[in-house]
């Protein structure tokens, strides 16, 4: 590594993924895009490994990512100048492709004649065809259902556009005209990395970006590497799960990490096999990004500065079996594939807490619920569906803190919308939005509290679905001590009846006067409730997070008006 | 009439003065007072005394003061002041706590949101409930509210926020919890958050009526001593106070909503931008304010200001138009360390004090000031006109850990210290452009504050800039921006959910509109010329749900319809997101009105030529592109308007050191400016 280019050229790689990002989410159509920030531009190198990534636009975690299996089905003498790539086909790609709705494209970029790299990006596409507008349900159980399936093909060849293609998918798509509009503005932003690789090769000389590219990669190794050796070595293991439904086994997800000096190997033998359902997603031979998340956080965490691209996956192998719900085989479905991402960030977490002395972190929420609502604003039938909001619950106790209160911090990029917003869009009132007390898992650092919604339904009917719903029965686990979160719960209270529990909730049907109530999961707590600082437990007292006799049977804190009672404290802790 | 234009800095209290309505913007005296601490005032007073007597005015003439403040944003960033409670609706008490759910760093595992101003328990959650239309589902519980205040007054809080769901439009019952707590509570300071800012969206309205209650009455202190001393001492005074959203409000405003001094600063300093582009004939501009810790950028593209609806103050939201301003890493004062192997800077400071370690004030650590030095951009002989001398040896001797590390010398490591901060501020300004779809080639540098002279050119070269131009008065910079801000006010009603004809809006327009005259009334402006307004629409495509604010002033009275503002936003969406569609059901989220209160402003005021030419005062070796150059070195004082000299030059005032980097000509215009263009 250069001392000095290295930073130079990371500065410069940032400077040029950041504007393709930022140009690519300006001109994007569709609203998803514009809204959830479903997309990214990049840069990879020859062996498809990402060295310029964008951090403030974008989704910011998949610079890990390899796109091989995508270049993998064109040979170098088949690729010019002005080609693109096209592919949503999550099985030929071997996992870049994670489900369906996720159409990636990549750009050989050449410089004097010659390739150097490539430019690469990815949209979710709201729709793609399929059984049910948005190409999403649970309940899918093929990839046949969720829409139209394109294996890596030339999208434009030498510059030359391949119509053909585009008009199937303006064919095939619900809003064919307007994803066609977003990979417009991603194939602009591809060319603006061209265009920008080659302007930085002038001034620096090939030679100089060459070794750039390496510099940047080789300082993100050495990072990664430090960081893993901080872990201690030996080999861990942890199992958790996602529940079944009504009739259906839960779903199995186990972890085993092994810590050999600066390496790790990851490994989910044993993992349920893929289901039938539109849980599993798919990740190859290579080493995938979704099966480290849990370490590559980790090591962000440690090595907050870290070059953000491949190199970070040099010390890390990871593999999943062919066939189990996260590398999952033809034909299965994969649209609702989060939950599992996040089951397998728990296992994985949970094996490096045996990793880190002490541990680092309780099990969060475990859940990404997105509640959507439908009703027919003018009663003629026609139907409007809207986001009403997120759901998850609180993050895991931390070895360094409380866990976050109501977000899981994994999925913690989700935004609420005000609930004056909500109720002027949609006819629900809003009856509350808050942490429910005592609902958190204890310990000396506790865990995010559990968060409540209720909505009273003010249509005359109207249907509510809330997708990446979990954790009704297992509950999210405490470590070193820590007591677990709470469960989640939702009922409905119909105008003079009694309440009822629902469940996970699929779709539900209210009519006007109905109020459902949700109660989220919430985080773990990390260590002995007896070791908390007094302070603390007074803090979330005082909050009426917390009653005062949980606080002394609990906690061993005797809280005596509006302050902690350091004698009797002593005497409760001591007597245990 | 005598008008001081007043900005608190970290070492200076700078003061802009306008002497007479004859004189021209090529007439403002400035002046530095170092900043008097704790007591900010004292230096404010100093000056304005020592200014009157100087110029020799009576103490009975006529005097305006405009005064830009961070008393209030140093307040909210520091959480100095007693606390305050919350009052919201039922069911809603963690509105703070949950904020908006989201954390802005996904994969950091000790990620956290920012601790909210008020605990849960000085949140009082109060039963009542006004429905999106206006109805009440549930009627004010006021005996519970009595209850919450009087639990307020027995904890000691100083002040309470009220802040209801949905009173961004139906306020009933915020007015009577107002009459309430006025009535019957009176030592508590209420507010309510109709009275504050009557956006849509409760937690960024909550925020903000509790930062106005929670700075205000450290504010009302603050003023009341400024004001009172004018008051005793020049009885034909005015104070006025410069907002986040470039213009200036009354002293009295200020008292009752210190919330919009939060980002006053920064803002003063675009509008003065905004004002000097339009007397040097420039479009678009590019905003380079660099300090001990960071750079300010912002955008003045075709004369006007870019103005956020959002920005951040401290940790907290803060949901009102003001002039957008975006904080870069690095700084004067940035630390130069190793990572590994790897050469950083930043983005740790060492502050104005001790400040780099060439300034012989204590510091070890090398900063990127240091670095400046050693390349010879910094005089040795003293900084702040000879107040300050630079020692070679400490600089030297703060680099040398880095040097063993890295097997070079001093100067190598400095110049590699530059670049890597030119890179960096390359990887941030970059994005900013493209986010705001401007290109660099189009934009001229404007480059105030102390610091900025010599790192600025070096970036404009590298993001391909090829105009930059530094005020004749760039330290004192943002004083000036206070002396030609215009009174301005912004008026909001949110109108999400209804369904506007053309008569709708209108009425809506004229009422903001009425409001907007009704405050420039009350502010009691002697000398305002044609009132102005500005008439925006907050609006989205219906499948959206981020809005553009739309700017829908019609050309003539009476051509303002819904249809035009549609066609206005489709415009404004194309030239934005290269991307409209004339077919699809747009949605008005708000309505805006900005009043502006034109003041009379210095004309430009050209010099003349000045005769003989300057010669340089000496030499100097300065180290570019890996190799050193002897370069002349010139007195700013010395050169009259007409100088010329190509780069690489150093040009030299007392305070600010500015590098003609190759390959650009500097000059001298007509104003005093320096102007620099890439041949």
């Amino acid at each position: 590594m250069d001392p000095v280019q290295t930073e130079i050229m990371k500065n410069r790689f940032s400077a040029m993924a950041e504007e393709a990002a930022t140009l690519a989410y300006r001109t994007a159509h569709t609203t998803f895009v514009k809204q959830t920030q479903d997309f990214q531009v990049a840069v990879a190198d020859l062996d498809g490994y990402f060295f310029a990534y964008p951090m403030q636009t974008g989704v910011v975690t998949g610079s890990g990512q390899t796109i091989a299996g995508l270049l993998k089905h064109f040979c170098a003498e088949q690729l010019q100048p002005g080609d693109v790539l096209i592919s949503n086909d999550p099985f030929r790609t071997e996992g870049v492709v994670t489900h369906m709705m996720d159409i990636h494209m990549a750009r050989p970029i050449f410089v004097d004649g010659r390739l150097a790299c490539f430019a690469w990006s990815f949209i979710h596409a709201s729709d793609i065809g399929g059984a049910v507008p948005g190409s999403i349900s649970p309940d899918l159980y093929e990839c046949f259902q969720e829409g139209l399936r394109i294996r890596p093909k030339k999208l434009v060849e030498a510059g030359r556009l391949n119509q053909d293609i585009v008009d199937i998918l303006h064919d095939n798509s619900r809003i064919g005209e307007a994803i066609w509009g977003d990979l417009e503005a991603m194939m602009a932003a591809m060319r603006l990395l061209d265009r920008r690789i080659n302007e930085l090769c002038e001034k620096v000389g090939r030679a100089g970006f060459e070794q750039g590219v390496a510099d940047v990669m080789a300082y993100a190794e050495m990072k990664a590497r430090r960081a893993i050796s901080g872990l201690t070595d030996g080999q861990y293991s942890f199992a958790d799960r996602i529940e079944g439904d009504q009739n259906g086994a839960d779903i199995e997800f186990r972890c085993r990490l092994i810590i050999r000096g600066d390496e790790a190997e990851i490994d989910y033998d044993g993992s349920s096999p893929q289901v039938r359902a539109a849980f599993n997603f798919t990740t190859g031979d290579r080493t995938h990004p979704f099966l480290c998340l849990a370490l590559t956080h980790y090591i962000h965490t440690v090595e907050p500065d870290i070059p953000v691209n491949g190199g970070i996956m040099r010390p890390i192998r990871a593999r999943a079996p062919r066939g189990s719900v996260m590398n999952a085989t033809f034909p299965a479905a994969m649209g609702n594939r989060f939950v599992a991402v996040m089951r397998s960030y728990d296992t994985l977490m949970g094996c490096l807490n045996q990793a880190v002395p002490g541990g680092i972190v309780a099990c969060g929420a475990g859940q990404a619920g997105i509640i959507s609502y439908a009703w027919s604003p003018s009663g003629d039938g026609r139907q409007r569906v809207a986001v009403v909001e997120p759901f998850s619950g609180g993050s895991g106790g931390r070895v360094r803190g409380d866990g976050v209160d109501a977000s899981d911090t994994m999925i913690a990029v989700l935004k609420s919308a005000p609930v004056e917003h909500v109720e002027s869009e949609m006819p629900l009132v809003v009856r509350r939005h808050d942490l429910v007390a005592g609902s958190f898992g204890h310990g000396r650092f506790r865990g995010g509290a559990s968060v409540a919604i209720e909505l009273e339904n003010r249509a005359p009917e109207a249907a509510i679905t809330v997708r990446g719903l979990d954790r009704f029965r297992c509950r999210p686990w405490g470590v070193a001590g820590g007591t677990p979160g709470g469960n989640s719960l939702a009922e409905i209270d119909a105008p003079g009846q009694a309440s009822r529990t629902v469940g996970r909730i699929k779709v539900l049907h209210l009519r006007a006067g109905d109020v459902l109530r949700m109660r989220s999961s919430s985080g773990g707590g990390f260590g002995d409730p007896f070791e908390r600082e007094p302070d603390r437990v007074l803090r979330d007292v005082l909050d009426e997070l917390l009653s005062r006799e949980e606080a002394e049977t609990i906690y061993g804190v005797k809280i005596d008006g509006d302050r902690v009672d350091a004698a009797a404290t002593r005497q409760l802790r001591a007597a245990r | 009439m005598l008008r001081i234009g007043i900005d608190i800095g970290g070492t200076f209290t700078d003061f802009a003065v306008w002497k007479d309505d004859g004189d021209g913007y090529a007439q403002i005296e400035s002046r530095k007072i170092p900043t008097s601490r704790p007591n900010f005032a004292e230096a404010v007073k100093r000056g304005i005394d020592e200014i009157v007597a100087e110029l020799g005015y009576s103490d009975q003439a006529p005097l305006t003061v405009v005064h830009s403040t961070t008393v209030s944003t140093n307040a909210v960033i520091e959480r100095s002041q007693p606390p305050v409670g919350l009052i919201t609706t039922e069911g809603f008490r963690d509105i703070l706590g949950l904020a908006r759910l989201r954390l802005d760093k996904p994969v950091d595992l000790f990620n956290r949101r920012a601790r909210p101003l008020v605990p849960r328990q000085n949140v009082f959650a109060v039963g009542g409930r006004i429905l999106a239309d206006g109805t009440e589902d549930r009627p004010l519980d006021e005996d519970g509210l009595r209850g919450a205040l009087r639990t307020m007054l027995d904890r000691g809080l100083a002040g309470a926020a009220i802040c209801f769901v949905n009173a961004y439009r139906y306020q009933q019952h915020e007015v009577r919890a107002l009459e309430i707590a006025r009535g019957e509570f009176p030592r508590l300071e209420v507010m309510a958050s109709h009275e504050v800012w009557p956006q849509q969206a409760e937690y960024e309205r909550a925020v903000l009526t509790l930062l106005n209650v929670y700075v205000k009455p450290l504010m009302q202190d603050y003023l009341h001593e400024i004001d009172g001393f004018l008051r005793s001492r020049y009885p034909e005074a005015r104070l006025y106070l410069t907002k986040s959203n470039g213009g200036i409000m009354s002293v009295d405003e200020a008292r009752r909503l210190p919330i919009h001094t939060l980002l006053s600063g920064p803002a003063a300093g675009v509008t003065a931008a905004q004002v000097l582009a339009e007397h040097v004939g420039i479009d678009h501009v590019l905003t380079f304010d660099m300090g001990g810790t960071s750079v300010d950028v912002s955008l003045v593209e075709s004369g006007r200001p870019t103005t956020a609806g959002q920005a951040e103050v401290g940790d907290f939201p803060l949901m009102m138009p003001v002039t957008a301003v975006e904080a870069m890493g690095a700084g004067g004062g940035s630390v130069i360390g190793l990572d590994d192997r790897v050469l950083k800077v930043g983005p740790r400071s060492v502050g104005s004090s001790p400040g780099p370690a060439c300034y012989g004030l204590g510091s070890d650590e090398p900063a990127l000031s240091d670095a400046y030095f050693l390349l010879g951009y910094l005089p040795g002989d003293g900084l702040l006109g000879g107040r300050l001398s630079l020692d070679r040896d400490l600089a030297v001797r703060a680099l040398q850990p880095l040097c063993e590390r890295l097997g070079l010398d001093s100067v190598q490591v400095a110049e590699s210290a530059v670049a890597v901060a030119t890179s960096e501020m390359l990887a941030k300004i970059t994005p900013f452009l493209a986010r705001l779809g401007v290109s660099a080639g189009d934009l001229t540098m404007m480059i105030f504050g102390g610091a900025g002279g010599i790192h600025g050119p070096l970036l404009a070269e590298e993001v391909g800039i090829r105009r930059i131009v530094v005020p004749r008065i760039p330290s004192v910079f943002c004083a000036f921006g206070g002396l030609v801000s215009d009174m301005m006010h912004d008026a909001v009603r949110s109108v999400h959910g209804q369904r506007l004809g053309t008569d709708e809006l209108v009425v809506g327009f004229a009422a903001l509109a009425e409001e907007g005259r009704r405050w420039l009334a009350a502010q009691k402006v002697t000398e305002l010329a044609a009132v102005r307004h500005v008439y925006l629409a907050d609006m989205r495509y219906a499948a959206q749900s981020f809005t553009i604010s739309v700017d829908v002033s019609a050309p003539q009275a009476g051509a303002m319809s819904v249809a035009a503002a549609e066609a206005a936003f489709h415009d404004q969406h194309q030239r934005l997101f290269d991307y409209c569609d004339r077919e699809a059901p747009v949605s008005i989220d708000a309505l805006r009105v900005r009043t502006i209160g034109p003041r009379a402003r210095p004309a430009a005021g050209m010099l003349a030529e000045r005769v003989g030419a300057a010669v340089p005062v000496g030499e100097r070796d300065i180290r570019l592109n890996g190799a050193w150059r002897r370069v002349a070195v010139w007195d700013w004082p010395d050169l009259g308007t007409g100088w010329r000299c190509d780069g690489p030059a150093i040009v030299q005032q007392a305070i600010a050191t500015i590098l003609v980097p190759d390959g650009f000509r500097a000059r001298v215009d007509g104003l005093g400016n320096l102007e620099m263009e890439r041949r």
